[in-house]
């Protein structure tokens, strides 16, 4: 995540160096103009001093009519130009390119996600690219553990290519904004409207999405990412069916699993032997990578043995440590509000709050709509949790039941 | 010994003789301002608290003190305080209620009751505004702005800030209304408009702002409400309205708001120059002149808050060039204060300081607005710390410096007395320092994509947020220090008589210092202009009867 920006240069849009320089000759004419007026206060503040001046000396020049053109005239001249770098680093920002020569996503922002739709590919499928980010782990005294994690919410573009984004919210939500600091663009993404911003992106790489727009709880983890990818990689992606490209763009949970072929030979959702064995199977973080690096044939499975080095590095890692959490994917992100009473899975503290372990969609709008009387305690009424976030929490919590 | 206001006062109803019933009911403007002062500054330490609370909060990422709804109540509750109930009534109720009749020779303003209504009308809106912090979902959570459809859809107390706004508002029109009224009608015989001083421009012009735009965010307010609680579908989408307009009804009033702030401030600015540089003001005319087209093209350029809102690119254009024309007449203000300097004898007393202080850091201020009026470069600034160091560069260090500056210059006047110079200075100090080192970091932050109203922030912005917090401790140390110093000053300062500054214009030739009730012994007649000096000493003397003995 620490792509945002490399100092005050980076430029990862063609229209970035346009609003550089339109930033850069501001701040040239407003330090002329701030020492036009900060150093001769300071000089006279110092020349005509009290200490210094005898009253006899004290002029009352009250006016100066060719100083009063020039400071009126100039100033206004060097204005003039800040409203013409203004004006046309904002045309080449809101001059949207031609559809025909360009990708169109649609964007959806909603608290707190933003959701990609992407135009039907040649064999008809519609990549459809949404979910939450993960927040920042903590320990009790608020300690970032962890770092948060955009998980797999990316919006995926070949470099070099003119995007267009039609962005819009539900209308029962509230007015979010797409920014993209490295990219400098930014458009409010408005309930029941749909607005426009496009860019091309000149650098690969993983830029920051941040929602500028005040909207509530979660804000500040109103994240994603643009992933931008090498043209023939993301065609790949494109046109194929999966939901992330191969390569090295995405992190983390199923994507991983899926994207390096575990899953052929591994269940990951239920305890069945298929080829190798269930990954639900409790493992240590060190003896999933002790497989992965060396393979497998210990037991003598009926399908022969898992050869070593299939994945490596980071990537490696991240499934070892996933595996070995229980693969619990990604938690909602309206769980941690869950998750302090009843716990990180859902199956409760004792003496505080229930297993929720069974609980299905219809219960869990029954009780986020009316609260419950337990026998511990009560839990409060969440009657504006949106629908789909409610569907997301039972599916966790079904994923938690195996 | 005469009486000074402080001993005698005229009621609103009947003639109580407890002090604190005749503190409650007096109608002395001066009074009054006092009142609005300590009430104010009340509020205004609330919401400096508030704030130290978010830049504690903010000193390290992930979750620390408060969680994240707290958060977006904590600044909520530090906005609406310091927009509606410190900052846009601030210098009009403070000196424009204490000064501006002193300074046009008046006994009191035009309708005094209505002056005292009106305190107690603010008051009324102070506490519907706080009381929703210990009612229900608490405090509202929509930042100030109260923008739809997020403040019709939380379940906080929007509906009580929402009511307090509208309240204030009616005080803010009352207060207008009776400056508007009072300068043109009370004004000493012989005193045309360009003979006043330029405080009482300042607060004409504001009072203008006051009447003619607060009725709409006053309408907007009871538009929201009836939208909240009725569903008319005026803003709400999901009824088929549109949200945009919201914001646009909004600004409206809450672009000319922010001179509706600065005006009287750039009052009490081309008081002090002079007086401080002994000698009379440059271009008199041209300042005057600037407030009055600064109020006015203040209305026209509310759009450029919505450049990423989705507006039409020709409206942006508009907008972006008109707004440019509000930088014209404040630079020339700041080139005539300057020019004020040029062959004076410069007093660095403590109002002077804080003056010059002002006019480095809103002049930060001032030509960061004009980033941000580049449309294209505001695309990338909106809603990020840029914007956010921005407007404090411009409220904080502008209007409110320029209130503490007027706080010291007029302190005397209100008291009496005079408070310890060279603490005072060392306060000045300690605030100028402090003030840079919160804000000017963000600015930095801002440009790196920092969003505002982030309760937690990648880590890498934590070294701006860091710098930021130890500039928050320096500056409310150098606050808690400026009052503690202005409090001994009234308590135990020495009496310096009526006239300590050697200024010249009306409010310092009175008879007694503290002014008696009715202030000035006779209406004096003014035939001359407001900051005459010779050789350095006033041109203009009064005997005891407000005649001429110069």
């Amino acid at each position: 995540m620490s792509n945002s920006l490399q100092g005050f240069d980076a430029r990862a849009a063609t229209f970035a160096a346009d609003v550089e320089q339109a930033f850069w000759v501001n701040f040239w004419i407003s330090i002329i103009l701030f020492l036009s007026v900060v150093v001769p206060m300071i000089y006279f503040a110092w020349k005509y001093n009290a200490n210094k001046v005898k009253n006899e000396d004290i002029e009352n020049v009250t006016h100066n009519t060719a100083l009063e053109i020039a400071w009126t005239l100039i100033p206004t001249a060097m204005l003039m130009v800040l409203f013409y770098f203004g004006y046309t680093s904002m045309q080449v920002l809101r001059t949207m390119p031609a559809e025909s020569e360009s990708i169109v996503v649609k964007v959806e922002g909603s608290k707190w996600k933003w959701r990609y739709e992407y135009p039907a590919n040649a064999s008809g499928h519609v990549h459809k690219i949404g979910g939450a980010f993960e927040k920042p782990k903590l320990d009790e005294k608020g300690k970032v553990l962890e770092k948060g994690s955009m998980g797999i919410t990316a919006l995926y573009v070949p470099v070099n290519t003119n995007v267009i984004l039609e962005m819009t919210a539900p209308k029962n939500d509230v007015i979010h904004a797409f920014y993209v600091p490295a990219f400098r663009m930014k458009e409010d993404v408005v309930p029941g409207r749909t607005t426009k911003q496009w860019f091309n992106a000149t650098e690969i790489g993983e830029y920051d999405v941040e929602c500028a727009e005040y909207c509530g709880t979660d804000h500040s983890y109103m994240y994603s990412r643009i992933v931008v990818l090498p043209k023939a990689e993301y065609d790949a992606w494109f046109n194929s069916t999966e939901d992330t490209p191969k390569g090295n763009y995405t992190k983390t949970g199923d994507a991983l699993l899926l994207r390096h072929g575990c899953t052929q030979c591994h269940a990951i959702e239920t305890g069945e032997m298929k080829i190798g064995p269930s990954l639900k199977t409790r493992l240590s973080k060190e003896q999933v990578l002790d497989v992965i690096k060396n393979g497998q044939n210990k037991l003598g499975y009926d399908m022969g043995a898992m050869p070593g080095g299939l994945v490596a590095g980071a990537d490696a890692e991240e499934i070892a440590a996933y595996v070995a959490g229980g693969m619990k994917g990604q938690q909602p992100a309206s769980f941690s509000a869950c998750s302090s009473c009843h716990g990180e899975d859902g199956k409760g503290m004792g003496g505080m709050a229930p297993d929720l372990i069974g609980y299905d969609a219809p219960l869990l709008s029954h009780v986020f709509k009316n609260g419950k009387e337990g026998m511990i305690g009560r839990m409060p009424a969440y009657p504006d949790m949106p629908e789909d976030e409610i569907s997301a929490i039972a599916e966790y919590l079904e994923k938690n039941s195996k | 010994m005469s009486k000074t206001y402080f001993d005698e006062t005229h009621c609103a109803i009947g003639h109580p003789k407890s002090t604190f019933m005749q503190w409650m009911l007096t109608i002395d403007h001066k009074r009054i301002g006092i009142m609005y002062a300590a009430v104010m500054f009340t509020f205004f330490f609330v919401a400096v608290a508030t704030a130290f609370l978010m830049r504690l909060e903010l000193f390290a990422p992930g979750q620390q003190y408060i969680d994240g709804n707290t958060f977006n109540q904590a600044f909520t509750l530090h906005g609406v305080i310091m927009i509606f109930l410190f900052i846009v009534p601030g210098i009009p109720a403070i000196f424009g209620n204490i000064v501006m009749p002193l300074m046009i020779g008046a006994k009191d303003v035009s309708f005094p009751r209505l002056n005292w209504f009106t305190f107690w009308l603010y008051i009324l809106g102070c506490i519907i505004a706080v009381s929703s912090l210990w009612v229900g979902n608490g405090f509202a959570d929509t930042g100030w702005t109260f923008y739809a459809p997020y403040s019709i859809n939380t379940n906080t107390n929007v509906i009580f800030t929402l009511v307090a706004a509208f309240i204030l508002g009616m005080a803010s029109i009352l207060t207008g209304l009776n400056f508007l009224v009072t300068i043109h009608r009370l004004r000493a015989p012989g005193m045309t408009f360009f003979k006043m001083p330029l405080f009482v421009w300042g607060i004409y012009a504001t009072a203008w702002i006051q009447l003619l735009a607060t009725p709409v965010v006053g309408i907007t307010l009871v538009l929201a409400i009836m939208e909240k609680y009725f569903g008319i579908g005026i803003f709400d989408p999901a009824k088929g309205g549109d949200p945009v307009l919201f914001e646009h009804l909004f600004w409206i009033y809450s672009h000319p708001a922010v001179y509706l702030m600065i005006l009287p401030a750039f009052g009490i600015m081309s008081e002090i120059i002079p007086v401080f540089s002994r000698r009379e003001i440059f271009g008199y005319r041209t300042i005057a002149l600037s407030s009055a087209s600064i109020a006015g093209i203040g209305y026209l350029v509310w759009g450029h808050h919505l450049y990423t809102s989705g507006m039409a690119d020709i409206a942006k254009t508009v907008f972006s060039f008109l707004t440019f024309f509000v930088a014209i007449p404040t630079g020339i203000k700041f080139y005539d204060w300057i020019a004020t300097m040029y062959k004076g004898k410069i007093v660095l007393a403590t109002p002077m300081l804080w003056a010059l202080g002002t006019i480095i850091t809103f002049a930060i201020g001032g030509l960061t607005g004009v980033t941000i009026a580049m449309i294209g470069v505001d695309i990338h600034l909106q809603d990020t710390y840029y914007t956010v160091a921005h407007f404090h560069y411009a409220m904080l260090g502008g209007v409110v410096f320029l209130l503490f500056a007027g706080m010291h210059y007029w302190f005397p006047l209100v008291t009496g007395r005079m408070y310890n110079e060279s603490h005072a200075k060392v306060a000045f100090y300690l605030n100028f320092i402090g003030f840079n080192l919160l804000w000017f970091p963000m600015f930095i932050a801002g440009y790196l994509g920092m969003p505002r109203r982030y309760f937690d922030y990648l880590p890498e912005f934590q070294i701006y947020h860091q710098a930021s917090f130890v500039g928050a401790v320096i500056f409310i140390t150098g606050l808690i220090y400026m009052f503690y110093v202005l409090i001994q000053g009234w308590r135990k300062g020495p009496k310096v008589g009526v006239n300590p500054w050697r200024a010249t214009t009306l409010e310092w030739h009175l008879p007694s210092s503290p002014p008696p009730l009715e202030n000035h012994s006779k209406v004096p007649y003014v035939d001359f202009d407001p900051y005459e000096y010779h050789h350095g000493e006033p041109v203009v003397k009064f005997d005891e009867n407000m005649r001429r003995i110069d």
